[in-house]
C-alpha cells in the first residue's frame, strides 16, 4: 500500500515509520523545508524510544521518504493521512484551521489530477485529535471541488492513541484501533493496513466518523479525571494520616476501577490532557451542554501543580532567596523531550519568582527547556552534579534513573538532607532511614520539625 | 473454625453472616430489632437477595448459623465480632455512629476474653480509634482486644458472589495477632487468589469511600460524554467501548443512563466530601459528579417532553423502580426520583417492578401499581424503562405497542437497539444515541 503522512510531528513521524516498518511505502509531507531536510539526512527532532531504530532501517530500505512538495506526495497514494496540530485557541476550543487548509490544498490537487485524467481513488484519513463534525467538514471541502464522495474519496476518522514514551509500542501493539467510516470500500481498506497491529486479538472497532471523533476526547479527559480524583484523594489522605499508595492498590484492585492510571502526583501536564479537556469542555459548550467535571477536572489540576510549592513554602518561609534548589526531571512525564504545560516548568517559574536559584537536571529534555527558561536556572550535567550544596530536592518527573540513585553520595553532596518528591518515588520509611527528610504526595511526612 | 458474632442482621451482617458459616465457621448473629430476629427464626428474610435464603436455611439446619436476640451472651462466645450495624446519613451527609457506638460498648461490657473486633460497617475515618477508646475505657474485664477496619465491597443483587470471588480483601489493623485471625477466616478465599491488603486502620476506612465515589465519578462522566452525544450525534456505546478497551481505563461501569442510586454511592460519596471538608479540602470532582447525578434525572424527564410534550393529565408507564436490577432496593432510585417529577407535573404513574412494587409504594403512596407489565402500560403517553431487569429486555413489542396508548418510549437504560425500535415503529429515545424517531 502507498500511504501519505501529512505533518511530521509527533504522530505523524511515529505512523509514518510505524507503517513503513509493515512493508508499505511511505511518503511524508511537512510544509517546513528545514525539518524535511533533517529527516533526509537522518535526524529526527523528537525522543522517543525504539524510533531511531526502526526510521533508520526503513530509510535504508527505501520504504520511508520525506518531502515539501504536497503534489509529489499524494500522486501514487492510496491512503492519506492527515497528522495535523490542532493546538488550544484563547476560549480551549481547538484550532482546525490547519486541517480545513490542508483539506482544501488537497481537494484542489484531486480536483486537477482528475482533470486530467491522473487520478485514482483515495481515503483521506484524520488522525488529528479534532471537535466532532470535522470529518464532515473535510467531506464537504473536497465535494466543492466537485469530487465524488464514495467514488473519488472517502473520508474517515482513526484517532490516535499513542503514550509520549511508549509510542512505538503503542502502534505496533496497540489497545484497540477505532476507525469511525461510513464507507464499506473505505473501511475495508483501512482494516487491510491495520491488520498487521492487531495479531494478538486487539480489536479493530468500526464505528461512525462522529463516534470516533469524540472517543479521542472521551478517553483523554475520563485518564484526566481518574488523575485528577487520586490527586483529590491522595490530598485528603495527607489530611487524615492514610496512605494514598495503600488507598490506590485497594480501590483500584476493584475491576471497575482498575489498577492503572492511578497515580497521584503534581497534576497532569503535556500536549494531550490540558488541550483535550479544554476542547471537550469548549465543544460541550458549544453544543449547548456545560460539562460540569470537566470545568471541576481543570480547576483541581492548576491547584494541584501548587502542592508542591505549598510543601516547600511551609517548610522554609514565603521568602526562598539565598536558597539553591535542585530540580531532578523537566519533562512533563518519563521518556520523553516534551515540556510543554510541564508541571516541573510551572513550579520552577515559582520557584524563581520567590527568589530560589534553581539548578536542574533531566535525562532527555534540558535542550526543550534552555528553549523555554534560557538564563533563568542553572543545567547540571547530571543528577548528582546538580545537589551539589543544594538545599533541597524536587523530584518533578518519574525518570527510572531517579528511583535508586545513590542516597548516601547524595546526602553528602547537598547542604541539607532534603527531598520534596512529586512523583512518589520512594519509600518514606527506607528514605528516612537515610537521614533525609522527605515529603511526597498523600503520604506519611518524615520531618525533624 | 471460629466463633463468630455478626451485630446487626441488614444487608451485609446477613451476606456476610450465612458466607461465614459456610466457610465452616459458628456464626451468631444479633440484633437490637427483636421483630427482626424473629423473622429470621422463622426461616424468612426481610431482604431480597439471589442465593442468600438457600444459603441460610442450609447453614441453619447444619447449626453452624443461627439468630438471636441474646447479645451479651453471643459476644461472649465469640472470638471475632463484626460490626455491620446501620451507619445512616445525617441531613449534612455527615455519618451517624450511634449505633457504631452502641455496639462498642455492648462489646465492652461483654470482654470476657481477649476478642477482635472487625468493624464493616461504612464509617467516617477515625471511627476505629474511636470504637478502640470506648471499649479501653468502658469494659471492666480489661482484657486484650484488637479492632480491625474490614469494609465490605458487595454489590447488591449479587453480594454473595462478591463475598465468596471478592476483588480485594481489605484488613486495616496495627495488630500482626489480628491480622493472622482474620487472613485465617478469609483463609478459603486467599486459596483463589484474592489479594489481601493489610494497612492502618485509617487508609482501609477511607478505601471504601474512595472506591465507592470514584465509581460514582465514572457513572457521571459517562453520563456527561452521553449529554455531549445526544447533542452531536455521536453514540456513547460505541464510544464507551472503544474508551473501555484503553486498558488504563477499564470497560466495566461506564454504562450511561438516569444516574446512580442505591443506599451505598449517594451516601458514602455525600460521607467523603463531609469528611474532606471537615478537613480542610473541598473535593472538587467528587461534588460535580453529585450535581451531574441531580441534573441527569432531569435530562430523561426533558427527553420524555420531546415525545409528550405537554406532560399534565398524561399518564407514563414506569418499568422497573429498583436501583437496580435483583434488588427490592429503592432509596435513592432514579426511578423514584424520576416519578416524584412526574407527579409535580400532573402525571399519572402506573409502575411495573418484578420485586420491588411494595418497597416503592411505601415511599410514594400515589404510584398506581401493576402486578403485570402489560397492565401498567395499558393506555400509557409513553413507557419509561428505568431498571434493566432481564425480562424487560426482550418484551413482547406489538403486544406492548397495541397496549400503549401512543408508541412512546423513553429507554433510561439503552436496552433496546434503537434502529429495531424504529422498524417496530416506536418513537423511540435513549440515552447517548442518535436520535430515531418512527416517520
Amino acid at each position: 500500500m502507498r500511504i501519505t503522512i501529512i505533518g511530521t510531528g509527533y504522530v505523524g513521524l511515529i505512523t509514518g515509520v510505524c507503517f513503513a516498518e509493515m512493508g508499505n511505502q511511505v511518503i511524508c509531507l511537512d510544509i517546513d523545508d528545514d525539518k524535511v531536510k533533517k529527516l533526509n539526512g537522518g535526524n529526527i527532532h523528537i525522543y522517543e524510544p525504539g524510533l531511531n531504530i526502526i526510521y533508520s532501517r526503513n530509510r535504508k530500505e527505501g520504504r520511508l521518504h520525506f518531502t515539501s512538495n504536497l503534489a509529489d506526495a499524494i500522486t501514487k497514494t492510496d491512503i492519506v493521512f492527515l497528522a495535523l496540530p490542532t493546538p488550544s485557541k484563547e476560549d480551549g476550543s481547538a484550532d482546525i484551521s490547519t486541517v480545513l487548509a490542508v483539506s482544501s490544498s488537497l481537494a484542489k490537487l484531486f480536483s486537477e489530477g482528475k482533470k486530467n485524467g491522473d487520478f485514482k481513488y483515495k481515503i483521506v484519513v484524520n488522525k488529528s485529535t479534532v471537535p466532532v463534525g470535522t470529518s464532515a467538514r473535510i467531506k464537504e471541502i473536497l465535494e466543492e471541488f466537485g469530487l465524488v464522495s464514495g467514488e473519488d474519496f472517502d473520508v474517515a476518522s482513526n484517532p490516535e492513541f499513542l503514550r509520549e514514551g511508549h509510542a512505538v509500542e503503542d502502534f505496533m501493539r496497540p489497545d484497540r484501533i477505532v476507525i469511525g467510516v461510513s464507507s464499506p470500500k473505505a473501511e475495508k481498506i483501512l482494516k487491510e493496513i491495520y491488520n498487521p497491529f492487531v495479531r494478538s486479538g486487539n480489536p479493530i472497532i468500526v464505528m461512525d466518523e462522529k463516534s470516533a471523533e469524540m472517543t479521542k476526547y472521551a478517553s483523554n479527559s475520563y485518564l484526566a479525571a481518574r488523575i485528577t480524583f487520586i490527586n483529590e484523594i491522595a490530598n485528603l489522605c495527607e489530611q487524615i494520616g492514610a496512605n494514598v499508595d495503600h488507598v490506590r492498590y485497594g480501590m483500584g484492585t476493584d475491576r471497575r476501577i482498575g489498577t492503572k492510571f492511578l497515580y497521584p502526583g503534581m497534576g497532569f501536564g503535556g500536549s494531550c490532557f490540558p488541550k483535550d479537556v479544554r476542547a471537550l469542555s469548549s465543544m460541550a459548550e458549544q453544543s449547548g451542554y456545560d460539562f460540569q467535571m470537566l470545568n471541576s477536572i481543570l480547576n483541581v489540576n492548576r491547584l494541584q501543580r501548587t502542592r508542591i510549592l505549598k510543601k516547600m513554602t511551609n517548610y522554609f518561609g514565603e521568602n526562598l532567596k539565598d536558597l539553591r534548589i535542585a530540580v531532578w526531571g523537566l519533562a512533563f512525564k518519563a521518556n520523553t523531550n516534551d515540556v510543554r504545560e510541564s508541571p516541573s516548568h510551572y513550579l520552577i517559574r515559582e520557584l524563581v519568582s520567590k527568589g530560589a536559584t534553581i539548578i536542574a537536571f533531566d535525562p532527555e529534555a534540558l535542550e526543550t527547556t534552555k528553549q523555554e527558561l534560557g538564563t533563568l536556572i542553572e543545567y547540571a550535567e547530571d543528577q548528582y552534579a546538580a545537589l551539589e550544596r543544594a538545599d533541597a530536592l524536587v523530584i518533578a518527573t518519574e525518570w527510572n534513573e531517579f528511583r535508586r540513585p545513590d542516597f548516601k553520595k547524595m546526602k553528602k553532596l547537598m547542604i541539607n538532607p532534603l527531598i520534596f518528591d512529586g512523583r512518589n518515588l520512594y519509600e518514606p520509611n527506607i528514605i528516612s532511614q537515610y537521614g533525609f527528610e522527605y515529603f511526597s504526595m498523600g503520604r506519611p511526612e518524615m520531618s525533624r520539625k | 473454625m471460629k466463633n463468630i458474632c455478626i451485630m446487626g442482621t441488614g444487608y451485609v451482617g446477613l451476606v456476610t453472616g450465612a458466607c461465614l458459616a459456610d466457610l465452616g465457621n459458628r456464626v451468631r448473629c444479633v440484633d437490637i430489632d427483636a421483630e427482626k430476629i424473629k423473622i429470621l427464626n422463622d426461616g424468612k428474610l426481610p431482604i431480597y437477595e439471589p442465593g442468600l435464603q438457600e444459603l441460610i436455611t442450609n447453614n441453619v439446619s447444619r447449626e453452624r448459623l443461627s439468630f438471636s436476640e441474646d447479645i451479651s451472651g453471643s459476644i461472649r462466645k465469640s472470638e471475632v465480632i463484626f460490626i455491620s450495624v446501620g451507619t445512616p446519613s445525617d441531613g449534612d451527609g455527615k455519618v451517624n455512629l450511634l449505633y457504631v457506638e452502641g455496639a462498642a460498648e455492648m462489646i465492652a461490657q461483654n470482654l470476657n476474653d481477649f476478642k477482635v473486633i472487625v468493624n464493616k460497617s461504612t464509617v467516617s475515618v477515625g471511627t476505629g480509634k474511636r470504637l478502640m477508646e470506648i471499649i479501653e475505657k468502658k469494659s471492666p474485664s480489661k482484657a486484650e482486644f484488637e479492632v480491625v477496619s474490614n469494609p465490605e465491597f458487595l454489590r447488591e443483587g449479587s453480594a454473595i458472589n462478591d463475598f465468596m470471588h471478592p476483588d480485594r480483601i481489605v484488613i486495616g489493623t496495627n495488630s500482626e495477632r489480628a491480622y493472622g485471625i482474620i487472613t485465617e477466616i478469609y483463609g478459603p478465599l486467599y486459596l483463589i487468589e484474592t489479594p489481601f491488603i493489610k494497612t492502618s486502620i485509617e487508609t482501609a476506612e477511607l478505601i471504601k469511600y474512595a472506591s465507592n465515589a470514584f465509581l460514582s465519578v465514572k457513572i457521571s462522566f459517562i453520563n456527561e460524554i452521553a449529554n455531549i452525544c445526544d447533542k452531536t450525534g455521536a453514540d456513547v456505546h460505541v464510544v464507551a467501548r472503544a474508551m473501555g478497551l484503553d486498558g488504563r481505563i477499564s470497560p466495566k461501569f461506564l454504562h450511561a443512563g438516569p444516574g446512580f442510586g442505591g443506599s451505598c454511592f449517594p451516601k458514602d460519596i455525600l460521607g467523603l466530601v463531609q469528611l474532606a471538608k471537615e478537613r480542610g479540602i473541598s473535593p472538587v470532582l467528587v461534588e460535580a459528579a453529585i450535581k451531574v447525578n441531580n441534573a441527569q434525572r432531569k435530562v430523561m424527564v426533558e427527553k420524555l417532553k420531546k415525545l409528550v410534550p405537554n406532560l399534565g393529565g398524561k399518564t407514563i408507564a414506569i418499568l422497573g423502580l429498583a436501583f437496580k436490577p435483583n434488588t427490592d432496593d429503592v432509596r435513592e432510585s432514579p426511578a423514584l426520583d424520576i416519578i416524584k417529577i412526574l407527579l409535580e407535573e400532573g402525571c399519572t404513574v402506573n409502575a411495573y417492578d418484578p420485586v420491588a412494587l411494595d418497597n416503592a409504594k411505601k415511599a410514594i403512596p400515589e404510584i398506581n401499581c401493576y402486578d403485570n407489565m402489560m397492565d401498567a402500560c395499558e393506555g400509557a403517553d409513553s413507557v419509561m424503562i428505568m431498571t434493566e431487569w432481564n425480562e424487560l429486555r426482550q418484551i413482547d413489542l406489538i403486544m406492548l405497542k397495541e397496549k400503549l396508548g401512543a408508541p412512546n418510549m423513553v429507554d433510561c437504560k439503552n436496552i433496546y437497539d434503537p434502529v429495531k425500535m424504529k422498524e417496530e415503529g416506536f418513537n423511540y429515545l435513549s440515552v447517548g444515541r442518535p436520535l430515531l424517531e418512527a416517520d
